[in-house]
């Protein structure tokens, strides 16, 4: 019973890593911009169909469709973040909502007018698995934990020492402060979107081996995870959603194993109610940021 | 200016004759309704059916269009009153046999006393975080319409819904063809506006159009604005309700797939396209949004990618959604629209 209590919580930090690693765009985006981006677990679903585009019509190698997936998804951020993202700053929170709302129904839908409503086979990835001791996991999924780390040691180290980092924590605590001391404000919120954005992409990528089946409307249930990460993390708080993320994984997992497997997508939302309710500042801060 | 997607704060001060553009609304209105009158001669069934779905999905819209337009809060939850409503009427019909017109009234409040307990808490919250906590709400009636098998069947949904019979004593009538459910519906859907068209006049009304425009304000004059705000949250659920039984009877079948974001879309798209907080708004909204791309029998797919492009076009280009167009269209005919347009 101990070393099934302890696989449910190791599968469930890798689930909860590939919340936090969405989360983590989602809630920078919201730092600067203000708004949530309903359409951001879309990004992860367009990662995964790009590689598995890729990997199926170009026979091109997994390692070699994770950066193409990556780019060809980072090509339509920076579109869609002249031609819609930029143009939301200052504007009322039903803006950005709507204008996101609007954004994910157009992607998921392209994206299943464009290769069928159905499942699609997500092959490749490395499969191999890795034993400690009498438990044992796939390479990918070592892999997938790694590169959270990474990532999110990766955003530290950009937020707190880069020139754009600087901007972007400037950005989320004043944009008329920024305007008049000469920062881009436009260019800091698309690179930030595409900082989102690739890191979903990815995230999805990653990922596609684990889940194997990949269907159009995958990022919609996704992204509502999401919200209750971001909630849980604390509105804008990067480091906060590695934490939370992974905590909502371990706790979705707890229960898939407990209590029953239908009731795991529920306990996102069960969370995300309470939190929004008891603590709408996030677990980790004392004050209100939303 | 941009942000007046959902500040209708005012209706546009009267740029002309006031009285000319009246009768031309008034006209247009009469001209509608003697087109509807009159559809179920010229269109056949496959068109009538477009035309009752239109008018199905007034209902919730003018639920969503009271939230929204009187009190500013953008719910989400539309689509699971919608549901709520579709899943009572048909249990009602399937278990007791009831007639259609109680499990109409039934289904109206059921939807209108769930949304008592979930309006309680959601309603502390704000702007994004109220959005955030209504789309919750969507999850959670589709995950209990598919696992409460008991009661809801789960996946296999519940079919055999009876057609409404409307009778009085032994007097008992089935409405079966198409034109008829037309009529019934067109009634039903009227008495709907009429009744959303009262409350928004009453002094009720005038409290709700308080609390949008400036709630603090509105509260220190004494407006109760939580329970205004809560009552607000009831009624929309109740027009969603109404919504839902109609859809239940209609299509005789009811399955979690009402609680899919389709139906909440589809809601959300009648209110903000035809004109938050116009009665004619959402009028338009859902013959335009509805009735226009069911009859081109447009794919589910390619009309949420419309919905999407739509919802940009609101959000850049036209804030204030379709209505004012039409009132435009309604100024020129009445001969004052040649003079130039933006002197305000």
């Amino acid at each position: 019973m101990s070393s099934f209590l302890f696989e449910q919580i190791v599968n469930g930090i890798i689930t909860g890593s590939v919340y936090a690693l969405v989360a983590a765009g989602m809630t920078m985006i919201f730092g600067v911009l203000r708004a949530i981006n309903f359409a951001h677990g879309e990004y992860y679903m367009l990662g995964t169909f790009a590689a598995w585009w890729v990997m199926s019509k170009l026979m091109v190698d997994y390692s070699l469709a994770i950066v193409a997936g990556v780019a060809i998804v980072s090509v339509i951020a920076v579109l869609i973040g002249r031609s819609v993202m930029q143009r939301l700053i200052g504007q009322p929170f039903q803006a950005g909502v709507l204008a996101t709302l609007g954004l994910s129904l157009i992607l998921q839908n392209v994206v299943i007018l464009a290769f069928g409503g159905g499942y699609k086979v997500f092959s490749g990835g490395w499969l191999e698995p890795i034993e400690l001791g009498d438990f044992g996991m796939s390479q990918q999924r070592v892999i997938l934990v790694v590169v959270t780390v990474a990532v999110f040691a990766g955003l530290e180290w950009m937020v707190r020492s880069t020139r754009l980092g600087r901007s972007i924590r400037a950005v989320s605590q004043n944009i008329e402060c920024c305007q008049v001391n000469g920062i881009d404000v436009e260019q800091v919120v698309r690179r930030t979107f595409l900082i989102g954005v690739a890191i979903a992409a990815l995230s999805g990528i990653l990922t596609g081996p684990i889940n194997v089946s990949i269907y159009g409307g995958m990022g919609e249930s996704i992204t509502l995870k999401t919200f209750a990460v971001i909630v849980m993390g604390g509105m804008g708080n990067v480091r906060g959603t590695l934490i939370a993320g992974c905590l909502l994984g371990v706790v979705e997992s707890l229960v898939a194993g407990f209590i029953g497997l239908q009731y795991r997508d529920s306990v996102g939302f069960i969370v995300l109610l309470l939190m929004l309710m008891f603590r709408p500042h996030g677990l980790f801060s004392s004050k209100a940021r939303f | 200016m941009k942000q007046a997607i959902l500040s209708t704060t005012t209706l546009d001060t009267p740029r002309m004759p006031a009285t000319r553009v009246a009768a031309v609304n008034w006209s247009a209105c009469a001209a509608g309704v003697a087109a509807l009158l009159c559809a179920p001669l010229f269109l056949g069934d496959y068109y009538l059916h477009a035309m009752v779905l239109a008018m199905i999905f007034l209902l919730p819209a003018l639920g969503l269009n009271l939230i929204l337009g009187y009190t500013g809060m953008l719910s989400l939850a539309q689509g699971v009153f919608f549901g709520l409503g579709a899943y009572a009427s048909a249990l009602m019909s399937i278990h007791f046999g009831t007639p259609f017109l109680v499990n109409f009234i039934v289904a109206g409040l059921v939807a209108g006393l769930v949304a008592l307990p979930l309006g309680i808490p959601a309603l502390r919250l704000r702007d994004t975080s109220f959005v955030m906590c209504t789309l919750g709400m969507v999850v959670i009636a589709q995950m209990v319409s598919k696992n409460w098998i008991d009661l809801t069947r789960g996946d296999m949904g519940l079919s055999g819904v009876a057609r409404p019979r409307l009778g009085f004593g032994d007097w008992v009538y089935t409405v079966i063809k198409a034109p008829e459910y037309f009529y019934l519906v067109l009634a039903l859907a009227a008495l709907a506006v009429a009744a959303f068209v009262a409350l928004i006049r009453s002094p009720a009304g005038r409290c709700m159009v308080a609390i949008r425009d400036n709630e603090t304000l509105a509260e220190s004059l004494g407006v109760p604005t939580w329970t205004y705000k809560l009552l607000v949250f009831m009624l929309s659920a109740v027009f969603a309700g109404l919504g839902g039984s109609l859809y239940a009877h209609f299509s005789t079948v009811v399955s979690p797939l009402v609680f899919q974001a389709y139906y909440s879309n589809t809601i959300l798209i009648i209110v903000l396209g035809g004109g938050v907080g116009k009665v004619p708004g959402a009028i338009i909204g859902s013959f335009v949004f509805v009735a226009v791309s069911e009859a081109l029998r447009i794919t589910p797919e390619l009309r949420m990618v419309i919905y999407g492009f739509v919802l940009l076009g609101l959000v850049f280009l036209f804030p204030q959604g379709l209505a004012p167009l039409f009132q435009r269209a309604a100024e020129r005919i009445a001969g004052i629209g040649k003079g130039p347009r933006d002197v305000r």
